[in-house]
């Protein structure tokens, strides 16, 4: 049988942007500021916002969405530091959150009680650089613990993110990391980066974040 | 690592199409894939030869063009072309 040619010229990423853009009109329209955590896994996501939730909690209306491969083991332990549901997002193998999910997920949000969202992505350094989920900005975070040349071998995650939150900085005794070597390799990357340092365990370098996470909050309430 | 994930949204786009204009069997989908698309050629073939093993596809073949940048596109369907109905 003869055949023909369907010019289709779409991109794959159309529909997962469509719904990110539509999650973008929501938060904003709310007023939320919205940040996606993403690192590789073990790099303190969960830790940091434990530890944010517990001493921003009563100053500022903190929701939170998780995504894991497997478990709500997350979302439990945030759930210990916060009388707000925590929703948890079970990929069930996917290597990343979608801009659908999170969409569902804000459903059950209150989002006029909310001051600002965090979404903890599945802990990879890859797959989630590619998905919009309508959030403000990537905070990548990135531990001392692993190599310094992580903005390199990873650089379209490292470019898409607007901050980078360096972490477990009480460990730096411990591990041959030069933050100097780290900061100047993700600056050639991306030269817009701006960097927190912060120790989560051991509380260092917080009151810096947190002055960042005050300073988007209020500009989204007085927009 | 999410080659899966692009091969099944691939397939979702490409069903669409065929519904929307009622195209008859799929021969082959062709993508473009940016060299900084974050996915990789070999592994999303792989991926789409699973998928589209599966009806409405019955074994169309994947045919990945490669591009510099970060392009990930649909960019065509080759489809069977049975003539006019009348």
């Amino acid at each position: 049988m003869p055949v023909r040619t369907i010019d289709v010229r779409e991109r794959v990423m159309a529909k997962n942007d469509e719904l990110a853009a539509g999650v973008r009109a929501r938060l904003r329209a709310a007023g939320v500021p919205t940040f996606n955590l993403v690192s590789s896994p073990g790099s303190g996501k969960t830790l940091l916002l434990e530890r944010t939730l517990a001493d921003l909690g009563a100053e500022l209306d903190i929701a939170v969405i998780t995504g894991d491969v497997q478990t709500q083991n997350d979302a439990d332990r945030l759930a210990r530091h916060t009388d707000r549901l925590v929703q948890a997002v079970v990929t069930n193998g996917a290597c990343h959150l979608d801009a659908r999910q999170v969409a569902t997920a804000l459903d059950a949000i209150d989002l006029v009680e909310t001051d600002l969202l965090f979404i903890e992505n599945v802990g990879n350094l890859v797959c989630p650089a590619s998905w919009d989920l309508g959030e403000d900005a990537k905070v990548v975070l990135f531990s001392v613990t692993e190599g310094e040349d992580k903005p390199a071998k990873y650089p379209k995650m490292f470019r898409e993110a607007r901050v980078c939150v360096f972490t477990k900085m009480d460990l730096l005794a411990h591990v041959p990391f030069s933050v100097v070597r780290a900061t100047g390799i993700a600056l050639d990357v991306n030269p817009e980066l701006q960097f927190l340092y912060t120790s989560a365990l051991q509380p260092a370098g917080m009151d810096e974040w947190y002055g960042f996470l005050r300073a988007r909050a209020r500009r989204a309430s007085a927009a | 690592m999410h080659e899966m994930s692009v091969a099944l949204e691939v397939c979702r786009m490409a069903e669409e199409r065929l519904g929307r204009d009622a195209l008859g069997g799929v021969v082959a989908v062709g993508l473009e894939v940016g060299d900084d698309a974050g996915v990789e050629p070999e592994n999303l073939a792989f991926c789409l030869e699973a998928v589209l093993a599966t009806p409405p596809f019955h074994g169309a073949k994947p045919v990945i063009k490669r591009l510099p940048g970060d392009v990930l596109r649909l960019s065509y369907l080759e489809v069977e072309d049975a003539g006019p109905n009348d």
